[in-house]
């Protein structure tokens, strides 16, 4: 198949800037195996536009946003399944072994954020782009970039607060239920 | 606190992602879908029905269950992707590699807990296998009878189990790292009846921690307990979903003990649309009827099919370590 970007330039691209766009679209999903999902969809549109763009990358990087503000697999009902359960869907096998710490529950509490709030926290904090560059990145205006960061920020806030309260606060996930089961295992045996 | 949330924020940003990387094949499964998706379009303008660019777009033509297409389509696309599960799964010659994560939520005194159950990752090739298990992050895992754990503070290397080649021969081995112990038995002696209680409690746990995986889910999609769900995308593949769930009555010694009557177990596997082989199996199983509250413990296996390379073989074998004490039984360790 002939890209329209011209032979051997998506691969050139990829090689340089792939890493950083993988990293966004993970941090965008939520997981690993999702960012892959959505760089790869961003990858697709590319590929289906008929002619050449001046910036490929600019073009990926804008479609990644866009498609995660729009909520990108919303539809995944198996994945509602899974979250049912409490089976959150893994980043991979690093995340598997990661410590359960504050920046865990952060990473954690990002994902539960929807897709606006989720893409407006990563372009202001991962990118460190303004509130009208982010904005313009993901067609809003700035209002709505202003609302979405601080509700979203917000929410990461009570967390690091709950996180750092005495023991029995009430975010801190499985870390004190665990640490109670524990405690009753022992009292039992 | 404002800015110590920001700059944590960046930092869990930055040390979540720091190993991603793009896969080598994003690009060429990229440019695959799209000529794909051009076909369709092409077949649909060439046969002017719009049908045909839905059928032709699903790639894999009859397989997609709608609602409310009736359950008489829907028991014969079922059959036919398990016919065609079944046919990949007995053609299929590779080192079969499964990475499975779990929880388990128990209830205590009327509360529900879940803990993460810790790594699973395991390798498959004939009779041959290795699964190895890594402790969870919290507290290593609880020791059978006592309910202490392991040990404390970040996951490590637990046990492994499977087959290992001794004098020449192969035979069943079970190493237990925390406490330098090991066991061997004979190959064979945990064969599994197709639809016996036993393989389906089997189907709820991870995936790929057997020897001849393959033939086990080819054998356990002929229970008639499954049925095609939907479609789904995993890491890039177009998957059809396959699910079911059977109910299981406890042996009554095991029913006494965990003071419950009855399991249910879930599975779902994610067979890659193009080659039928799974690329994922989820498996759940939740006990209830009894005074205890349900348990329910759930896996989701990653599976990876790679070539029979000599250094892909190698890894479907346990290794024991120099200085291991042998012991007669699992049960010993």
């Amino acid at each position: 198949m002939q890209d329209a970007q011209g032979p051997g330039e998506l691969e050139r691209l990829l090689a340089e800037r792939g890493r950083d766009l993988m990293r966004t679209a993970a941090l965008l999903t939520g997981s690993r195996q999702d960012g892959e999902d959505l760089l790869q969809a961003a990858l697709e549109r590319l590929l289906r536009r008929g002619r050449r763009l001046d910036n490929p990358a600019g073009y990926l990087r804008r479609t990644l946003y866009n498609l995660a503000a729009d909520g990108w697999r919303r539809q995944g009902a198996w994945r509602r399944k899974l979250a049912i359960i409490g089976a959150s869907d893994p980043a991979g096998e690093a995340d598997a072994m990661a410590a359960v710490d504050l920046r865990d529950a952060l990473m954690r509490a990002l994902r539960t954020l929807p897709p606006q709030q989720r893409a407006v926290i990563v372009l202001r904090y991962w990118e460190q782009l303004s509130e009208a560059e982010t904005a313009m990145m993901l067609g809003c205006s700035e209002g709505t970039v202003k609302s979405a960061a601080s509700r979203g920020l917000q929410r990461m806030r009570e967390l690091a607060r709950s996180w750092q309260e005495p023991e029995g606060g009430p975010e801190r996930g499985t870390k004190n239920g665990l640490a109670t089961a524990i405690k009753l295992t022992e009292g039992r045996s | 606190m404002n800015g110590d949330v920001e700059e944590l924020l960046r930092e869990s940003m930055d040390r979540s992602t720091a190993d991603m990387r793009v896969p080598a094949d994003m690009l060429a499964r990229a440019r695959t879908r799209v000529r794909h998706r051009q076909l369709a379009v092409r077949a649909a303008l060439a046969c002017g029905t719009a049908a045909v660019t839905a059928a032709a777009v699903i790639i894999v033509a009859g397989v997609a269950a709608q609602p409310g297409t009736g359950g008489g389509t829907n028991a014969q696309t079922t059959a036919y992707v398990i016919k065609r599960v079944q046919n990949a799964l007995a053609a299929a010659n590779f080192v079969i590699q499964g990475q499975a994560t779990g929880t388990m939520t128990v209830s205590v005194h009327g509360r529900r807990v879940t803990s993460s159950d810790g790594l699973t990752s395991s390798w498959s090739y004939g009779k041959r296998s290795r699964m190895v298990e890594f402790t969870g992050r919290d507290c290593g895992h609880y020791l059978p009878g006592s309910g202490y754990c392991t040990h404390r503070g970040g996951s490590e290397l637990y046990l492994a189990d499977g087959t290992a080649v001794l004098g020449g021969k192969l035979t069943g081995a079970y190493v237990t790292y925390y406490n330098h112990k090991y066991s061997l038995s004979p190959l064979g002696q945990d064969h599994l009846k197709p639809c016996s209680p036993t393989a389906q409690l089997v189907l709820g746990g991870p995936s790929v921690t057997m020897s001849n995986w393959p033939a086990f889910i080819k054998a356990m999609l002929g229970c008639d307990d499954a049925t095609v769900t939907g479609h789904a995308r995993i890491g890039g593949v177009e998957t059809t979903v396959i699910s079911g769930s059977v109910d299981v009555p406890l042996s009554k010694g095991y029913a006494r003990s965990v003071r419950e009557k009855r399991v249910r177990v879930r599975f779902t596997l994610y067979v890659d649309s193009a080659t039928y082989l799974p690329v994922r199996a989820y498996g759940s199983t939740e006990t209830y009827g009894g005074a205890a509250g349900p348990t329910v413990s759930a896996y989701v296996t990653n599976v990876r099919w790679l070539r029979p390379t000599a250094a892909n073989i190698a890894k479907t074998l346990v290794t024991i370590p120099p200085g291991y004490t042998r012991v007669s039984s699992p049960a010993q360790q």
